[in-house]
């Protein structure tokens, strides 16, 4: 119930940031103040030396259960999550988390705890792998162990992967996320790496021991990311703590068939905890596997992951965003740090709170897919969160949103309220219909006797929260579940219900999401629709933060109506991978780009087929001889590289530049290669090769039968003659075509008749209109293979390959 | 607070083609959107003003910067920059080649030159077709004119080949073409019941049979222009109204093979000289280039006015035409059979095909 209490004046609003960082916090102040001399002077909340600030958002919400709406300083240590619940002396587990800073308490503590933190890590594995032994038995504690020492040999566990063979991911934690505020200009010799190396090191030191802090030996999904301004660069990585399958972190000569043949995993066992539930690292709200009844999961959960494939979901996804535009004075240096620093805690705070309750009124428990961009402009922060929403059958259902007034004697007021509560409840209703989310709902009263004890918790916190709370009386269910408490206690409450209840609905025969295919929808036609949207908006000075809001959310709203405008001749369709980027080029400018696909699906065909089906070719590209990664994993025996679902190749495959080049070598067929390309000219009817562009890492109906490499291009484009190029739009709309145009032409030359993992990275638009002049910076990257048409491969079956090789080479000389 | 810029690229470019038919129109964005949001899109795909505006403002983006292109239709297929599908492509193509039947009704015949262009206000003004459009359906005439202009071949052909045309467009274009370099006059009153679609059935008559590929499209020369030997041995025909035996003898196999078949038995017998002579002296006459720009109005003054004040039907304008053109073959010191079948076969066609209100 984090969203009980609101910040309501500068000391409560700060008291209250304090606790917020008080139970998230693993902080690595040591790290930063003894680099503090080097590069930059930190100020944080309680003015010591340090604006390193971290912050865990797993399960924000669960997280907040037991802030208390508004108390004083002193009732805050007592309340501090799971103490309650502690039965022996701490662990130094728990010593870890919880013990952080506060804003002017103890800095020796803070040191203490930052200090020891890293030489604990590797106890805090074993301490919380043992004393979750109380269920999982000691086969649990084995497998972690023979799987972390498979993995601490890696100095950072980390996977930027985000989809994994099933049974690979035994347990997903959370989303672990660090960020830091850096000064750039006091970097001693910046043409030298170390400096950022260190700042680099330091971050991802946390993000481990933050997954460590949740029971996890590594990270999945994990990204890094930079937004500069000025001098002053936010660094960010976040991922989703994780516990691996030792099976396939073994090293040695890789029988892929046997591993991914031998691994049957229920859908619901990622979602398990991995931490010790008597040692829970935040107050979370557990109850027993809604699938399996034999094990205990969060209520929700937030990955930055895709869905896995084997994983149990009711209805169908959708995109969830948060967004949020703060207001910053302009500053200098380390004025400015400061500012940001001040500001992102609560930026973080509203982005989640949002996320949650977008999340609620969808009647979903589980987000995957996360994406947290902040970015920094002289005069604002923008956030935007981008998520997949989906309904876990494994996770109990969400409870519905409760809102509250604060004066509860005003009757007009009442009535207002009532009104919001009822809108609220018809939304979720209708979301619920939407979506098809329709979990059976009476397991809970049959089963019964593994349900109390976690709702004796529930009931615990909740006590805890109602003594200092002025609306105790209220009944905190809806219906049998917990409701989610919105207190209305100012305007700001009141139009951010009003803006989560006036985000559009999607319209009908559409379906979004950020991840790579929305779970549900497996019977995808061959029609798709690769597309880059790029806005820049002019903002008014002297806005509220409220205002900007407003602008902002109404932006990506806007930007999100017009797709499916442009797309609504392919409906029933999904928008796959919608992935959003937001800059500020400029003082008064917000710019947002997307790049996504649009997919097509049958609705006729029954799920469960088309399910298999995909499976089943998921399987395939992985054990076809054909694959050039294949001959990679044989050459390289030695190196335990076996994360080949298809996602995985491709990602493998756009990293390490120097690998794509000895895979060259490895490849038997250079000659063969260059041949069966022409072939696939000769499929369109044009001189000019269709070349299919997609972000996704696979082509629906189709299969990739070779990997030709990455692309990754850049182009700068200048025009002094804007105007007469039809504005800035008339330049960047022929640009991104052209960069477009490059990218299937390179990719024809190649032989390659598809793109696949494309994604637009980097995309910097300057303009001058007065000079008449703009200029603009494009990254795209993508992987270039072919692809042959499942119905294809069907006809021409045993050797196709060779047959068209042949008489293709022929016809076609050039 | 304003968009300062707002694009939408897909890899395959996303044309819609209500918008393309109003970007062709000469519409401007806005008048576009008023006709959408009329055209009730917004009901059905829950869209707003906004959503459109933007929709439109980047399909006219689309649509200039593939207008160039659109300008050599072969060069649409083999650019790079837009991945447009071979059946939206012939879709862009065959609309952006369209025409107005009551622009064309305008200009066909005229030079195609400055001096017309600038006439085009007029034009725009009269018919309620935009300028933006007439300029464009000009510009269209204009183009094909000047490349098939020096081709050899068949004009059809030509047209099609090159604009990648369907063949019922390109029909349409060859008439165009024909007018144009033939100069036929088409704006006067008398003429003005004629619809365009008349006109380029006539042109096809005269293309096919008149014209120099028409008997010999291996010839260096092409179809614009008319076969001149033909215009010349045209003249030989005149002995049908000069010579009057023969011309009385015409008279008597006419009127013997049509008594009792039509009601208008006896007016086609009181006038038989008199179309005769109409129809004999526009063949005499076409040598001379005036004579064939005046070719239409003359079959309506000498031969449709009379039958029409006469109340013949289409019938009997048919039925008289042919026994007309067959009985010459009959008359035994007649020698330019050919000639005759060359010449009325045409001209039959194109009456009946003009005899209407």
């Amino acid at each position: 119930n984090w969203n009980c209490w609101r910040l309501q004046d500068a000391t409560c609003a700060w008291f209250t940031l304090s606790s917020l960082l008080d139970i998230l916090t693993c902080s690595t102040l040591s790290a930063a103040r003894s680099q503090h001399s080097l590069f930059f002077l930190s100020h944080n909340l309680s003015s010591s030396s340090s604006h390193t600030y971290t912050y865990d958002p797993v399960n924000p919400c669960v997280l907040m259960e037991c802030v208390p709406p508004c108390s004083d300083r002193p009732g805050f240590g007592e309340e501090t999550p799971g103490v309650p619940l502690s039965s022996g002396p701490p662990t130094p587990l728990r010593a870890q988390t919880f013990s952080s800073f506060s804003p002017s308490k103890s800095y020796s503590r803070q040191s203490s705890s930052s200090d020891t933190e890293l030489s604990l890590t590797p106890k805090t594995g074993m301490g919380s792998g043992g004393s979750a032994g109380k269920e999982a038995g000691p086969l649990k504690v084995f497998l972690r162990q023979q799987t972390q020492s498979a993995l601490e040999q890696r100095e950072y566990p980390f996977f930027t992967l985000t989809a994994f063979p099933p049974g690979f991911l035994l347990h997903v934690g959370g989303v672990v996320s660090a960020r830091s505020v850096k000064l750039l200009d006091r970097i001693h010799n910046p043409d030298e790496p170390e400096t950022r190396d260190a700042w680099w090191e330091e971050i991802r030191q946390e993000i481990k021991s933050h997954a460590k802090a949740l029971g996890c030996h590594a990270v999945v999904g994990y990204s890094e990311s930079t937004s500069i301004c000025e001098e002053v660069c936010i660094l960010s990585a976040s991922g989703t703590a994780a516990i691996l399958s030792s099976r396939f972190m073994q090293d040695g000569p890789l029988d892929v068939e046997h591993r991914f043949e031998e691994v049957v995993s229920p859908g619901c066992g990622f979602c398990h905890i991995p931490y010790d539930e008597l040692n829970i690292p935040f107050p979370a709200q557990l109850t027993y596997c809604y699938c399996c009844r034999r094990y205990k999961v969060p209520d929700v959960l937030f990955t930055t992951i895709d869905l896995p494939t084997e994983a149990n979901v009711t209805g169908k996804g959708c995109l969830i965003q948060a967004r949020l535009c703060r207001t910053k004075k302009k500053a200098q240096g380390e004025g400015n740090a400061t500012a940001i620093s001040n500001l992102l805690p609560f930026l973080e705070y509203e982005l989640h709170t949002q996320l949650m309750n977008k999340l609620k009124l969808r009647g979903m428990n589980a987000l995957f897919g996360l994406r947290i961009q902040i970015s920094v402009g002289e005069t604002m922060l923008l956030g935007l969160a981008s998520a997949t929403g989906v309904y876990l059958t494994a996770l109990p259902s969400p409870g519905g949103i409760q809102i509250t007034g604060k004066t509860p004697s005003d009757i007009t007021y009442e009535q207002h309220i009532s009104n919001m509560q009822k809108k609220i409840n018809d939304t979720i209703t209708k979301n619920k219909e939407l979506y098809e989310i329709n979990p059976p709902e009476v397991v809970e009263e049959i089963i019964g006797s593994p349900i109390p004890e976690p709702r004796q918790r529930s009931r615990l916190f909740r006590s805890h929260s109602e003594s200092s709370d002025e609306v105790s009386e209220l009944d905190l269910s809806h219906g049998k579940k917990d409701a989610f408490v919105l207190e209305i206690d100012d305007t700001d409450a009141v139009e951010d219900i009003h803006a989560l209840l006036t985000d559009f609905s999607i319209p009908a025969g559409f379906y979004s999401c950020n991840t790579e295919i929305m779970p549900g929808i497996q019977n995808w036609t061959s029609a798709i629709q690769m597309f880059t949207s790029v806005r820049v908006f002019r903002l008014n000075t002297n806005l509220t933060n409220q205002g900007l809001n407003k602008i902002f959310s109404d932006l990506c709203e806007n930007l999100l109506k017009s797709l499916y405008f442009k797309l609504r001749s392919m409906v029933p369709c999904c928008l796959c991978h919608l992935n959003f980027t937001v800059a500020i080029p400029e003082d008064e400018l917000i710019q947002v780009a997307v790049t996504a696909v649009a997919m097509s699906f049958d609705k006729e065909q029954t799920l469960e087929n088309g399910k298999q089906s995909g499976e089943k070719t998921l399987i395939k590209a992985i054990t076809d001889e054909q694959l050039q990664f294949s001959l990679e994993l044989n050459a390289e025996t030695s190196s335990p590289n076996p994360l080949s679902s298809p996602k995985g190749l491709s990602d493998v495959g756009s990293h390490p530049s120097a690998r794509a080049s000895s895979m060259e070598k490895a490849s038997p067929l250079p000659e063969g290669r260059s041949r069966s390309l022409r072939s696939n000219r000769s499929y369109s009817g044009s001189s000019v090769a269709v070349v299919k562009m997609t972000p996704l890492s696979f082509i629906p109906g189709a299969k990739i039968i070779k990997y030709l490499g990455i692309i990754n291009m850049f182009f700068i484009r200048e025009t002094t003659s804007l105007r007469e190029e039809g504005g800035v739009s008339g330049f960047l709309h022929t640009f991104i075509a052209e960069v477009f145009a490059m990218v299937r032409a390179h990719v024809a030359a190649l032989g390659g008749n598809a793109v696949v993992s494309y994604s637009m990275k980097e995309c910097v638009f300057m303009e001058n209109p007065n000079k008449n002049q703009a200029q603009c910076l494009i990254n795209v990257s993508g992987d270039a293979v072919i692809f042959v048409r499942e119905s294809e491969l069907e006809l021409t079956s045993v050797q196709p390959q060779s047959a068209t090789t042949q008489t293709s080479n022929g016809g076609e000389g050039t | 607070m304003s968009v300062e810029l707002d694009v939408f690229v897909g890899n395959t470019t996303i044309m819609d083609k209500e918008v393309y038919q109003l970007w062709l129109n000469g519409y401007t964005v806005n008048d576009a959107v008023k006709f959408r949001i009329e055209g009730g899109v917004m009901e059905e795909c829950e869209a707003s003003a906004e959503v459109l505006l933007s929709d439109t403002m980047d399909q006219y983006r689309t649509f200039q910067m593939c207008e160039r292109l659109l300008h050599h239709p072969a060069k649409l297929a083999n650019q790079l920059l837009f991945q447009i599908p071979p059946d939206r492509q012939a879709m862009l193509i065959e609309r952006y080649y369209a025409f107005d039947d009551s622009f064309v009704r305008e200009v066909l015949g005229k030079k195609l030159s400055k001096g017309t262009k600038k006439d085009l206000d007029d034009v725009s003004l009269k018919t309620g077709i935009t300028l933006k459009s007439c300029r464009r359906q000009f510009d269209n005439f204009k183009r094909v004119f000047k490349v098939v202009e020096e081709l050899k071949g068949p004009l059809v052909e030509n047209i099609r080949q090159h604009f990648l045309l369907p063949d019922q467009l390109a029909g349409d274009y060859a008439a165009i073409v024909f007018f144009a370099n033939n100069r036929f006059e088409t704006g006067k009153k008398k003429l003005l019941y004629l619809t365009f679609q008349d006109f380029a059935f006539c042109a096809g008559q005269l293309i096919n049979n008149w014209t120099v590929g028409a008997v010999d499209n291996m010839m260096e020369d092409m179809d614009v222009d008319l076969d001149k030997e033909f215009l010349q041995d045209l003249k030989d025909l005149k002995i049908l109204i000069t010579d009057k035996d023969l011309l009385d003898q015409h008279k008597s196999l006419v009127c013997t093979a049509l008594r009792g078949k039509t009601n208008v038995f006896n007016e086609m017998e009181a006038n038989f000289k008199n179309l005769s002579r109409g129809l004999v002296n526009i063949a005499a006459k076409l040598i001379n280039a005036k004579d064939v720009r005046d070719f239409f109005i003359d079959i309506v003054e000498k031969f449709i006015e009379p039958c029409r004040s006469d109340k013949w039907t289409s019938i009997d304008v048919n039925l008289y035409l042919t026994h007309y053109t067959n009985s010459v073959h009959i008359l035994d010191t007649f020698k330019y059979h050919a000639v005759w079948t060359r010449y009325m076969g045409v001209i039959k066609s194109c009456i009946l095909r003009m005899y209407h209100d």
